[in-house]
């Protein structure tokens, strides 16, 4: 990807779902490394959109593009290796395997991606430290808190260096004080590694964070000045 | 309220109509294969009763020769004295159709005139020239099943070519007997003849097979003082006891088998409830913490399983039905190629079979939905509505479902060890090994998946480890179906070792006794050399590279315990040919040729109760003579038993010089075609005898020894079907719920094809564990099978013999079945609706 190629652009993008719109006409690109938060009551369109940007879904007319791939161009398989590489996903009720313990959870993306074992364990290691989850490695997600359980979920998101982390309602699930403390860690690894964060919420309180803060009310998608 | 529940139950199976399919296919399957069975052999059962009814009539006692056919002047000896007043003469011999050879009639020589005291129930149609005086006005006339009558379009004068004795004959119909008894659409297999057309057509004029009876006790005691030497008085049911016993051996094997599928269906049934109600259980949590009551929750379940129980139960009825129609031939086929020389056809089976699988069906059905029902409505909401809380049940579970095991193999091995020979006890102890194996095998399941974790994360690393423990996760799921998909890989390899051993056996005893190299029989049994006269042995002797002969007299000899199959033998220069498996073989032979004794068969040693040492009565034309039991032979030829006497002391005692085989033996190495057409040119075109070489005999065994377990392979493959479709409704639920672990490995960036091989390499560790548990259990029940079950059941001992191919054959069985289960959860992931998945809580 260039250098200067926007991470994510979406260019007249319109979805609905029937007869109802969810998005109309939306207009909007974040730049490498900024924090965009998108508000917006529930049903307003928020996962939606993350869903379009994620390859998830697809857009009824318009164009998204990732990293500069437009998604509509790609099929299937390379829709599955641009999530691999280049996104991160975090989601509001974490979405931890069950049956892999936390180091395995972080790790799954790298085998996912073809890292040597070696390699991937290393890696899962020094995020380990980085979100505190050092002791918590060898347990399973059940046996952790939900704050615990979403450090888990940021680590796993991260651990490939993507270029974009999309977050669904991320505190969604969490109280107050943990949810600023995930948030936090969450904000502060994306800088670090210079990945774009994208992150739908209901809840105000995340918006002083963001770099930009859009919001969509009937479909429209607009910037909010902060 | 419980509107409201129902409500929510159909709308949870009209959700998951792939699990309300199988549901109710597998308990349909496994009434089906009950009823099925049971009503093939109840109509058996009954068509057998009947022919021998048929047969009987109102006959209660036999008087026979020992020395074979009785002389007609006996009987009138005897009624002219009074000394039995109502006595009927019978022939009774095997007649088989020119044109059809294979099918089997039995050619009844009756006396018209005394036959509505014996046999009321031949009633030949009314009308012309139907009445049985007909057969005694017109000469070679006989009366044939209507259904034959049909079959071939035979009319009133129509002639009919007849095998008897191996001589062809014209034969006249003169009427059709009706088909009568249990079924309108049955056949009698008898055809109805003269006595002297029937002396005639045997060539035997002057000679009847029996006198049939209807005794007084009084007179009974009168006919056993005045009878001539060499005959004997039977009981009418007599001649039926060795073959009742062996077709009741034979038709609990088939019950039993039934049962084990029905066994595995229960499982499939228990699989099937529990596993619905398991995945609703957060719904019953959220359903009890709004305050539904234990017993209205159950209610529900109970009123769910019974609609589902009953709707299968009828599906499967219907389906037992037809597969009892095509079970029914194969039954009556075996056992008139095991026990019986005539055709019989199938009899309308007795309609409480169809109760009883009714009530097989429901029962299980409600019964399998009460325990997990209970569960569910007794743990406290919270910790029904989570899933963890569930899992960790179920880990407990399968510990302590392996404590139990404990005692279920002591009652086992108690019940085997020490419990009375008895075949059914012997089923029930087979049962507890069964349930022993069902109830490991959740806990040896935990164990193979920790031991294979490391290899298979080795080959699909991380995702490897995600298959490997989300089998060992979803005990809950995928404990009961394992255990029924075990129990029937189990089957499927025990019965497959059983034959395979009794084949290799059944091989090596043929190796044993078929040491000539070419035989020639003969069906005639009578007293004169038949075919095999002094000038024809002679001149085969003479042949270049003829070494020498053994010779044989096959005879069946009536006996007041039944019939017997008496085989005397004069030994080629190979020896004798025997196999002991009791006695001395060195020192029985020289006895034996000494004429102090005979040997005996395994069967016939099993169902007489005798052994080496024992004396053994055996009727002569010179009365009752004692013989000393010498030893005891393997036999694997199942009418009966076998009593194997030297051809000298046979001669001496029984005064017959009649021979029914020969064998020849070559000097050196001879292709069978230089002699063969030199036997045949000595033998003559007008003789009836069969030439068979020694590789002949022994192909067309083993031929009849497959068709003879073709019905016991059906039952396998039912019983495997059973357990196929119980393993595909669990694995199938159990992909179909991981749906939300599975998108999220999608938004993670794994593709469809990632996702598929994932759940393939679940189901088939799931397949190979249930393969490889299966194999110790399979072996065990192989061996119960051949120590046990076929000694208790026939009397037959064989080697055991473990052979790779049944177990290859069930593991395979099992990972296909486990990788079949998987195509419809792969084929779904591909089209996974992500977004929809992922925000499942």
């Amino acid at each position: 990807m260039d250098i200067d190629t926007p991470p994510i652009r979406l260019l007249q993008v319109c979805k609905a779902y029937g007869k109802t719109p969810v998005i109309e006409e939306a207009n909007f690109h974040a730049k490498r490394g900024e924090f965009v938060v998108i508000v917006g009551r529930s049903g307003s369109g928020k996962s939606t959109l993350l869903n379009l940007i994620g390859g998830l879904d697809q857009p009824d007319s318009g164009e998204v593009l990732v990293s500069g791939h437009s998604l509509a161009t790609l099929d299937e398989r390379n829709l599955s290796q641009l999530r691999r590489v280049h996104l991160g996903f975090v989601f509001q009720f974490f979405n931890l395997i069950p049956t892999l313990t936390v180091a395995e959870n972080i790790r799954l993306p790298l085998a996912l991606n073809g890292l040597s074992k070696k390699d991937s364990i290393l890696r899962t290691k020094a995020l380990l430290e980085e979100l505190f989850l050092t002791d918590f490695g060898k347990r399973f997600p059940e046996e952790l808190s939900g704050g615990e359980q979403q450090r888990v979920a940021i680590a796993r998101a991260l651990v490939h260096e993507p270029a974009i982390v999309l977050a669904d309602e991320p505190t969604g699930n969490l109280d107050l004080e943990t949810a600023t403390n995930v948030l936090g860690l969450l904000n502060d690894a994306c800088r670090q590694r210079g990945a774009t964060l994208v992150m739908a919420t209901h809840s105000h309180e995340m918006v002083g964070h963001a770099d930009r803060v859009l919001t969509i009310r009937n479909g429209c998608l607009k910037e909010i000045e902060i | 309220m419980n509107n409201l529940l129902s409500t929510a139950a159909q709308r949870f199976y009209f959700r998951h109509p792939w699990q309300l399919i199988l549901a109710i296919m597998g308990i349909a399957l496994g009434v089906a294969v009950y009823v099925g069975v049971s009503l093939a052999n109840d109509s058996a059962r009954r068509a057998f009763e009947w022919s021998s009814q048929l047969v009987l009539g109102r006959t209660t006692h036999q008087l026979v020769n020992a020395g074979g056919m009785l002389p007609e002047s006996i009987y009138y000896d005897l009624l002219t004295r009074g000394v039995i007043p109502n006595a009927a003469p019978i022939i009774d011999e095997e007649l088989r159709l020119a044109s059809q050879p294979g099918r089997r009639f039995t050619l009844l020589g009756v006396d018209p005139l005394k036959e509505t005291l014996f046999r009321s129930t031949i009633r030949p149609i009314p009308g012309e020239s139907a009445s049985p005086t007909a057969l005694m006005l017109k000469p070679a006339s006989v009366i044939v099943p209507e259904s034959l009558a049909n079959e071939l379009k035979l009319e009133n004068g129509s002639a009919l070519n007849v095998i008897v004795k191996g001589r062809t004959a014209r034969v006249r119909v003169v009427g059709t007997l009706k088909d009568i008894g249990l079924d309108p659409n049955g056949s009698s297999g008898l055809i109805l003849a003269d006595i002297s057309t029937s002396q005639e057509l045997l060539n035997l004029e002057g000679f009847i097979s029996r006198i049939d009876l209807v005794l007084t006790p009084t007179e009974v005691e009168n006919l056993q003082l005045l009878k001539p030497a060499g005959t004997t008085l039977l009981t009418a049911t007599s001649g039926n006891a060795a073959f009742n016993e062996l077709s009741r051996a034979f038709r609990i094997n088939l019950t039993a088998l039934s049962l084990l599928a029905l066994m595995v269906g229960v499982f499939l049934i228990y699989a099937t409830m529990s596993f619905s109600i398991v995945q609703r259980r957060p719904t019953i949590g959220v359903l009890r913490a709004l305050g539904v009551q234990r017993h209205e929750l159950l209610l529900n379940v109970l009123r769910e399983a019974a609609v589902l129980g009953l709707i299968a139960t009828l599906a499967g009825l219907a389906l037992g039905h037809q597969l009892g129609q095509g079970l029914v031939e194969l039954v009556l086929r075996t056992l008139g190629d095991l026990y019986f020389g005539s055709y019989v056809t199938a009899i309308s089976p007795a309609i409480s079979i169809y109760w009883k699988g009714a009530l097989l069906g429901l029962g299980a059905t409600l019964l399998a939905a009460l325990a997990p029902a209970m569960t569910a409505a007794n743990t406290i909401p919270a910790v029904a509505m989570s899933r963890a809380a569930l899992e960790r049940s179920a880990k407990e579970k399968s510990f302590f479902a392996a404590l139990l095991a404990l005692p279920t193999i002591t009652i086992a091995s108690m019940i085997l060890l020490l419990g009375p020979e008895n075949l059914i006890i012997a089923f029930v102890g087979l049962f507890f090994v069964l349930v022993t194996g069902a109830l490991l095998t959740p806990l040896a399941t935990v164990g193979l998946m920790k031991f294979a974790e490391p290899f298979v994360e080795k080959l699909f690393g991380i995702s490897g480890s995600l298959a490997v423990r989300g089998v060992t996760s979803s005990l809950s799921r995928t404990g009961v179906a394992m255990a029924a998909l075990t129990v029937a890989i189990a089957t499927v390899i025990g019965v497959g070792i059983m034959i395979a051993s009794f084949r290799v056996s059944l091989v090596n005893w043929l190796d044993d006794t078929l040491i000539a190299d070419l035989y020639l029989q003969s069906d005639v049994q009578v007293e004169e050399r038949g075919p095999f006269t002094e000038a024809r042995l002679l001149a085969i002797q003479d042949l270049p590279s003829v070494e020498g002969l053994s010779l044989s007299r096959l005879r069946r000899l009536q006996t007041p315990d039944g019939e017997l199959n008496l085989r005397a033998i004069s030994p080629g220069p190979n020896g004798w040919g025997l196999s002991f498996v009791t006695g001395n073989a060195e020192e029985a032979i020289s006895m034996l040729e000494s004429q102090q004794g005979v040997l005996v068969s395994e069967p016939f040693a099993f169902r007489r109760a005798v052994t080496k040492g024992d004396l053994l009565n055996l009727p002569t034309p010179n009365g009752i003579q004692a013989f000393s039991i010498l030893g005891v032979i393997r036999d694997y030829y199942t009418d009966g038993g076998s009593v194997t006497i030297s051809l000298d002391a046979y001669r001496h005692y029984w005064e017959d010089n009649g021979l029914t085989g020969v064998g020849i033996y070559f000097a050196t190495p001879a292709p069978n075609r230089s002699i063969q057409p030199a036997v045949q040119s000595i033998m003559g075109s007008g003789t009836r005898f069969r030439l068979l070489s020694n590789g002949t005999i022994k192909t067309r065994s083993l031929i009849i020894f497959d068709r003879t377990f073709q019905i016991t392979e059906v039952l396998r493959i039912l019983a495997s079907l059973v357990a196929f479709l119980g393993i595909l409704n669990a694995l199938t639920s159990l992909q179909l719920e991981r749906a939300r672990e599975i998108a999220t490995l999608r938004a993670l960036g794994a593709s469809p094809r990632q996702v598929s091989a994932l759940g393939f390499v679940q189901t088939g560790l799931l397949g190979l564990a249930a393969g490889l548990i299966a194999i110790p259990l399979g072996i065990a029940l192989a061996a119960l099978l051949v120590f046990v079950i076929n000694e208790r059941s026939f009397g037959w001992s064989m080697d055991f013999v473990i052979q790779a191919k049944p177990i290859l054959l069930g593991v395979a069985l099992a990972v296909t079945a486990a990788l079949l289960a998987g195509l419809y959860p792969a084929a779904r992931a591909g089209r996974l609706n992500i977004i929809a998945h992922l925000r499942e809580e």
